[in-house]
């Protein structure tokens, strides 16, 4: 019987290796047959080799009126999980195995390097999740926390176990976890115009958070998660707007200048917006300190457009896009944040421009997705451009392949992203895991525009330890 | 249909005469209508004549005016379309543009919002600054024509907002354009001078 386990421990093994290769192959695959067409893409995707840890789930159990939502609370901290593409995760188990003392030899068997537990106490409002991470070849507890879970029906109750699978993503491997964090996006609606939505990182809680009869654009997330601030055409101008998501209030920037307010970004402090004007005979990038209503300050300005600006997360820089080497061949650019040399990100060839648009700055610092193609009539793909401390880098790498792709966003831990696809059965958001290459799609069956990934907006719950 | 004609020419001749003879008549002198059979009071019967047709011309002319009108309105109003991510003015646009030109040096209080659009390929946020930069082609178009720039203000509503929602050849070259939207002086469009 333990000979029978160990072999098929091991075959377990050999098929996650076996899928990592399957994997990496193809992918793999296209960054060769890519490499004509992106000027410096050297593979497809950044897959590091490295197995991923086996992550078990022991089913969840429930006291004092717990026992009715353990499961459930298993099932969305197993897909949180499976979603942060950090492990090989096993939560179909036979509930017979369900008990609360740990046997470590059984899941060692099995193969696990880590095992959850959980336990919901109470019910209704004063329910308590309580969750461990075991070491199963150290065989011990690494990490325990409660968390307090409002009644299921609010609207806080899937947030707050996302909150508790963040954490356990924390324990296992140190980086943050991205299960407690929201997309923002436009949809377009039957009568043309366009909303804000908002949809939970899992694809559930899906709603809409504004109606403005009007086209409403391009929505950027506060560092706090607490505002959006967004383009609407309400007024029959494009103009910039940020929405309180806690009270509902607005703000607006002010338009002391002719032209079309677009593509609002925040700065890392939270208290200004950068965004671009556009029209007149001179274009720019803008800024606006939006928490002090004041201090509208020129950034760039030119006979061409700067639009799309990303900040680099330790405040320092801007990416941008840009037309300034021609009509229909936009750029990315870097520029010091206080204004100054614009150089070149993107792969532009003389002769052979490509065109490479909606840059978003990693939270990490290191890098710069964007999406673009090299000649018209390519699809578009998303592409990640590593960002050194010189001028231009070379190392690029495209994370998407199928259909056409456009505009990405980053998620807080800095691997994930999300971006609107086109696939021949329609459009969606869809979000690629860039060290692994999974992709899984978010929403689909509308037609969505620009998304913007969420910091993490797991604050509102605390871990009581 | 030949007496008739030649009545008519009579009758003009004769109300012109009239009308030069009668200094103290503010009416212009207008081409009575058909005048079979006048009556023995030749004079007030010329008078109620003339009235008339002093009435129904001012409706022709106010009618010719309004068509006109309508006509430099539309013309006014007529998009122009672009090449794919292009905002240079094209031959087409040009030959619409000049028109409108005239049309708006005969109007000088008419104001327009010139609003720029893309078809749906590349990027959302390209194609609205594309968009803005064929709405200022047609500025630059009207001001070096000697138009001043104050009275166009430009706009775009990138690809949101297709004329066609499809996604074609045909369709992209009419989502390709610049829509003109009168924002003042609407009742103050005058036909190209001659």
């Amino acid at each position: 019987m333990r000979v029978t386990s160990l072999l098929s421990t091991a075959l377990a093994r050999l098929v996650v290796v076996g899928a990592a290769i399957a994997l990496a192959l193809p992918t793999g695959a296209q960054g060769q047959d890519v490499e004509e067409r992106f000027p410096g893409v050297s593979l497809g995707i950044t897959y590091d080799g490295r197995e991923a840890a086996t992550l078990a789930i022991q089913p969840f159990t429930g006291v004092s009126g717990g026992e009715e939502i353990a499961s459930q609370v298993q099932g969305i901290i197993g897909r949180d999980l499976r979603y942060s593409n950090r492990f090989q995760v096993l939560d179909s188990l036979p509930r017979g195995i369900s008990r609360d003392e740990v046997d470590y030899g059984l899941w060692d068997q099995i193969g696990a390097d880590f095992l959850v537990t959980g336990r919901v106490e109470g019910a209704g409002i004063t329910s308590t999740l309580v969750v461990e991470l075991h070491d199963i070849v150290y065989r011990e507890v690494m990490d325990r926390a409660r968390f307090p879970l409002p009644n299921p029906d609010s609207g806080d109750f899937r947030m707050a176990v996302h909150t508790a699978a963040d954490e356990i993503v924390y324990w296992a491997t140190g980086d943050p976890g991205i299960a407690a964090t929201r997309v923002v996006y436009s949809q377009r609606m039957e009568d043309g115009n366009q909303e804000l939505w908002v949809v939970d990182f899992d694809g559930e809680n899906r709603r809409r958070i504004t109606d403005h009869a009007s086209i409403s654009m391009s929505p950027a997330w506060s560092p706090d998660g607490n505002r959006v601030a967004y383009v609407s055409y309400r007024t029959g101008l494009p103009r910039i707007y940020e929405l309180n998501l806690s009270t509902g209030e607005e703000r607006s920037v002010p338009a002391p200048r002719e032209g079309d307010y677009i593509t609002p970004t925040y700065t890392p402090d939270g208290q200004s917006l950068i965004f671009a004007v556009v029209g007149g005979r001179r274009s720019g990038l803008f800024t606006y300190n939006i928490v002090r209503e004041c201090c509208f300050a020129n950034i760039s300005e030119g006979p061409y457009e700067d639009i799309s600006p990303t900040v680099s997360p330790d405040g320092s820089r801007i990416a941008f896009n840009s037309n300034r080497l021609g009509e229909g061949a936009p750029q990315i650019y870097l520029v010091p944040v206080g204004g100054g040399q614009a150089n070149l990100l993107s792969p532009y060839t003389p002769g052979r421009p490509g065109y490479y648009s909606s840059p978003d700055w990693s939270p990490l610092g290191n890098r710069i997705a964007f999406h673009g193609r090299v000649d018209r009539g390519m699809p578009h793909q998303i592409l990640i451009s590593e960002v050194g401390t010189g001028t231009r880098s070379n190392r690029l790498v495209q994370v998407t392949s199928q259909g056409r792709n456009e505009d990405p966003s980053w998620a807080p831990d800095g691997r994930h992203l999300v971006y609107v696809g086109e696939r021949n059965w329609g459009r969606g958001l869809f979000i690629v895991d860039a060290v692994t290459g999974n992709e899984r799609t978010l929403v689909s069956g509308i037609r969505p525009n620009v998304p913007a990934w969420s910091p993490s907006l797991a604050s509102g719950v605390t871990a009581d330890r | 249909m030949h007496y008739r004609r030649l009545f008519f020419v009579f009758a003009v001749l004769g109300a012109v005469t009239l009308g030069a003879c009668r200094r103290e008549s503010p009416e212009p002198p207008a081409p009575p209508q058909e005048q079979e059979d006048p009556g023995p009071d030749l004079d007030s019967l010329q008078r109620v004549q003339d009235s008339i047709a002093a009435a129904e011309a001012e409706a022709r002319r106010q009618a010719e005016l309004e068509r006109a009108q309508a006509d430099a309105r539309a013309t006014l109003e007529q998009m122009v379309f672009f090449d794919y991510d292009e905002s240079a003015i094209t031959p087409q646009a040009e030959q619409v543009l000049r028109q409108k030109v005239e049309i708006l040096e005969a109007s000088p209080n008419v104001r327009i919002r010139l609003e720029g659009h893309t078809d749906e390929r590349g990027s959302v946020e390209y194609n609205q600054a594309l968009g803005n930069r064929r709405a200022e082609s047609v500025r630059e178009f009207f001001v070096q024509f000697g138009l001043s720039a104050d009275r166009f203000q430009t706009t775009s509503y990138g690809e949101e907002r297709p004329l066609v929602n499809r996604s074609d050849e045909e369709a992209w070259a009419q989502n390709r354009r610049v829509e003109f939207v009168i924002t003042a002086g609407a009742d103050q469009i005058n036909p190209p001078n001659m």
